[in-house]
């Protein structure tokens, strides 16, 4: 009995199966190369997800886009590029300080002493009678 | 296009490929759905090259997405659908063509009579018969305990054997 259940099963698995159709090699592998993940394929997930985002009102989207890309392009513009003297300028160096002093002792010396004496002093600082700055006031 | 461990999908087609076919030819009786499901596979593996990665045994890897592929399949598919893949089955054979009018009978009979099988019986038919794979490794394949394995195998030959006995009787008496 055993005997002839394993003749049987034998024969069951003798049985050739078809063989896969040639020409789908090229096209399961054709599909399977363009599935392979790459940036462009990234870049048209990226491309669709914000397209679902945008979609209810793209010409609203694009609109605020534009006028975002011209405040940035104005600010831009608008941009202080000049050099800041007092920033960027070097310590001026010993000898241009020498220098500097020289010209200012000379020019002390040409300009003179302007030092008042001490009764000039005292007139400018004393102070006056109560009646005499009533004259003031009346002239 | 080179895969993780060396492999790439012109040789994973190039030796799993056939098995596949067969299998799923067997198993939805339907010969535009397993190219589909098939491509699914390939595209599938082509998608997430970490698949295979520390895979020991493709083939029985590959099997398994086959034949979750195929449940899936089912699944999305109603009643209707599966009725008229019932009358299909009886059409559409997974056997090569022969010239010889009495193999012809047999595999046709036999085809029937495989179609008639329920699909978790079929497919451990099909891996124990055409791919000779052991109730272990055909449990391992299909997610199922070596035990259910064992007793779909039998309850499936069963029907089979009584299904096909008179043809049998009658060829083996002609040999």
């Amino acid at each position: 009995m055993n005997d002839e259940a394993d003749q049987f099963e034998q024969r069951l698995g003798r049985q050739p199966l078809k063989s896969i159709p040639a020409e789908w090699r090229a096209e399961i592998l054709t599909a399977a190369r363009a599935a392979q993940p790459s940036r462009h394929v990234w870049l048209s997930t990226l491309n669709s997800q914000l397209s679902t985002v945008f979609w209810p009102h793209p010409k609203a989207w694009a609109g605020l886009a534009t006028v975002w890309v011209f405040i940035f392009a104005l600010n831009f513009s608008m941009r202080d590029t000049s050099p800041r003297v007092a920033e960027k300028s070097a310590p001026p160096s010993p000898e241009v300080m020498v220098e500097l002093k020289k010209q200012q002792l000379l020019f002390a010396e040409l300009v003179g002493p302007r030092e008042l004496s001490d009764a000039d002093r005292q007139k400018l600082f004393a102070p006056k009678p109560r009646s005499e700055c009533v004259e003031i006031l009346a002239t | 296009m080179k895969m993780p461990g060396g492999n790439d999908i012109e040789r994973l087609y190039d030796e799993h490929a056939q098995p596949l076919y067969a299998f799923l030819l067997n198993f939805t009786r339907n010969e535009p759905d397993t190219r589909d499901l098939l491509q699914e596979i390939f595209v599938k593996l082509a998608r997430e090259p970490k698949l295979l990665a520390g895979v020991r045994e493709e083939r029985a890897f590959l099997i398994r997405l086959a034949h979750n592929a195929a449940i899936d399949l089912m699944r999305r598919r109603g009643t209707r659908d599966r009725t008229r893949e019932n009358f299909a089955a009886e059409m559409i054979s997974p056997f090569a063509p022969t010239s010889d009018p009495d193999e012809k009978v047999y595999r046709e009979e036999l085809a029937v009579a495989l179609g008639e099988l329920p699909e978790e019986q079929r497919a451990v038919v099909h891996l124990k018969l055409w791919e000779g794979l052991t109730f272990e490794e055909i449990a391992a394949a299909l997610e199922i305990p070596p035990n259910t394995t064992a007793s779909r195998y039998r309850y499936a030959l069963d029907k089979l054997r009584g299904r096909l006995r008179p043809l049998y009787e009658e060829m083996k008496n002609a040999e």
